[in-house]
């Protein structure tokens, strides 16, 4: 992601971080297509979505659970995870909560599930992922989130490329 | 264990107007105006557009699940979200509505040349049953 993007996204969540008490959501920045949960608490509102995906270096949202998913798409994220050593995130279940299955769309702005969040940053689906996977970026994401890929030490012997 | 490495076999599934003329009768609407879309949206000297539904538990011809190939110069020096982003705002109107789920395949020209393999669609777990 280029640089300037992601100032301007840490800048934009810091200052929704620090938001004003009893800014009315109505002011939060306007999303196309499905409305914000009403009231000031839903599970689906961007505040709501944006404490999730802070939660945890690594957070999924997916269909079922990273011990039963529910969808191939999700389960090719929680099997490269696997893959890469990392057992330990947060993953939900969008299934269970349709409030939440949406606000998350809204919030990425993306219409598909499973989402990958890394550091609270929207990294993309199943098919971005597995790309990462493939073309070692995901080894030096997790890298820069102090998660060592146990493919490094699969690979402790052979060059890097 | 769901095989997570590109085959160099073509993609799996009803091949839908292929580069180069459709094939008569291929598809339905919903394909078709995939095919139409991204076209219009992104150029691409290859696109192919693969309807999965019948193996995601719907009936053959559901056009609920599809996956695109999009080979473009438009992708040139744009991270993967972008490109991805790029389809979906090409495909926005049937995002919303009938098409479900989209695996996304977005090289440049030269990518598509040194390597055109594709990964093949996940199995379906039937997540999809338990859509509204």
């Amino acid at each position: 992601m280029r640089a300037a993007v992601r100032a301007g996204w840490r800048i934009g969540a810091a200052a929704a971080l620090r938001g004003r008490a009893g800014r009315p959501l109505s002011q939060a920045a306007g999303e196309g297509g499905g409305a914000e949960s009403g009231g000031g608490g839903g599970s689906g509102s961007r505040e709501a979505v944006e404490r999730l995906v802070r939660e945890h270096p690594v957070v999924v949202f997916m269909k079922g659970s990273p011990a039963q998913p529910l969808c191939g798409f999700s389960n090719a994220v929680v099997q490269i995870l696997r893959l890469h050593g990392v057992e330990d995130y947060r993953a939900h279940d969008v299934l269970q909560d349709p409030d939440l299955r949406q606000g998350i769309k809204n919030y990425s702005n993306w219409p598909t599930i499973p989402q990958v969040y890394l550091n609270g940053e929207f990294v993309g689906g199943c098919d971005i992922l597995l790309q990462m996977h493939q073309n070692g970026d995901l080894v030096e994401e997790l890298k820069k989130l102090g998660i060592r890929s146990a493919l490094l030490d699969a690979e402790k012997d052979q060059e890097k490329k | 264990a769901t095989p997570l490495s590109c085959s160099a076999s073509p993609m799996r599934g009803p091949l839908l107007a292929a580069a180069g003329g459709a094939m008569p009768g291929a598809g339905g609407a919903l394909a078709r105006t995939i095919r139409a879309k991204l076209t219009a949206a992104l150029q691409p000297t290859y696109l192919e557009v693969r309807d999965d539904s019948s193996r995601h538990g719907g009936p053959p011809g559901a056009e609920t699940h599809f996956g695109v190939l999009v080979v473009s110069g438009r992708f040139a020096g744009l991270p993967l979200l972008q490109r991805h982003r790029l389809v979906h705002e090409a495909l926005r109107a049937e995002l919303a509505g009938p098409l479900h789920a989209l695996q996304v395949t977005a090289r440049t020209p030269e990518q598509w040349q040194s390597d055109p393999r594709v990964p093949p669609a996940p199995p379906c777990l039937g997540g999809s049953k338990r859509d509204p």
